[in-house]
């Protein structure tokens, strides 16, 4: 698998920076975004291979952001993987309606991590 | 409420290794005891709540299966549900104050464990843009720490770690989630 880039999007910098650092370590190109309005922003100038993002965040939350792409034709098809530290059949049922293509609980394994980039990049 | 109130308080919770608490009632009082883990208090007065959070890192190679991003995730992931539900309820980075307690070198075949856990809070929260109005941290001797949570007061009394009892003081290796990574995809 070549690499590929990705819009990870957490308001925390810690979080931010430490799924960068399993990513880059991967292999792939990497941005990152605080919230899903900035996230939005960068993505009406860029389009990457896949979107990662958190769910509870300020002023957009993930699943504003993934409700907004996919209103967008570009990004009606793109993956969007959630990671978040929720884990209840709600808001994965929220997540799955609003278009998420998957759902990953923190703290994330890396390998496992890998593999579902993998999985939805082909 | 003073320290005989805290210490005399009725409602109070016991905040476990791997568990983590968030609160605004007035009556509540959050308890636990540190040994090498450590424990986060965080407190916003826009929204007058607090929460306490509760965790271990396993020292870098005490765990083959555990390597250094692993343990910082789980730290992550520990610090996040704390820092996630203060948000929920109204509360923001710029104005909650974080204090740090714990983080003992009570293992003696474990000597730095206490310092990496405490490390890795300090930089997590600085790193997070929250600030660290206190910190307790280091030394040898366990902790008993009460927090009110709707004013943020605390109490924190250094214990010998022979009063503490066994089923308080932490085994070596963190309290993962467990389903840890789980992907499920639709």
């Amino acid at each position: 698998m070549g690499p590929i880039t990705i819009l990870t999007v957490d308001d925390s910098p810690s979080m931010r920076a430490l799924l960068k650092h399993a990513l880059v370590g991967q292999g792939h190109v990497v941005h990152d975004a605080e919230d899903g309005l900035l996230a939005l922003d960068w993505l009406n100038r860029h389009i990457p291979d896949l979107v990662i993002t958190d769910i509870n965040m300020p002023n957009m939350d993930g699943f504003g952001l993934i409700e907004a792409l996919r209103k967008q034709d570009r990004y009606r098809d793109m993956p969007i993987l959630v990671l978040s530290t929720e884990s209840s059949d709600e808001k994965k049922a929220r997540a799955r309606d609003a278009g998420a293509t998957g759902w990953i609980v923190k703290p994330f394994d890396p390998d496992k991590l890998a593999a579902a980039v993998r999985r939805v990049t082909h | 409420m003073n320290t005989n109130a805290i210490l005399s308080a009725k409602n109070r919770i016991n905040v476990i290794q791997g568990d983590f608490y968030v609160s605004d009632d007035p009556q509540l009082v959050l308890s636990t005891v540190l040994g090498s883990c450590i424990a986060i208090c965080l407190f916003d007065p826009a929204i007058e709540a607090g929460g306490m959070n509760h965790f271990l890192l396993a020292e870098p190679g005490a765990n083959s299966e555990k390597d250094p991003l692993q343990q910082r995730l789980y730290g992550a992931f520990a610090m996040e549900q704390l820092i996630n539900e203060m948000i929920k309820r109204g509360a923001s980075r710029s104005t909650m104050k974080a204090h740090i307690y714990g983080g003992s070198n009570i293992h003696r075949a474990m000597a730095h464990i206490g310092t990496s856990n405490a490390n890795f809070a300090r930089d997590f929260l600085r790193q997070d843009g929250i600030p660290i109005s206190l910190e307790d941290t280091g030394g040898s001797a366990a902790r008993r720490l009460d927090l009110k949570p709707a004013t943020g007061q605390i109490r924190c009394k250094h214990i010998p770690t022979e009063d503490v009892p066994s089923s308080a003081m932490p085994p070596l290796l963190p309290a993962a989630p467990a389903r840890v990574g789980d992907v499920e995809l639709f």
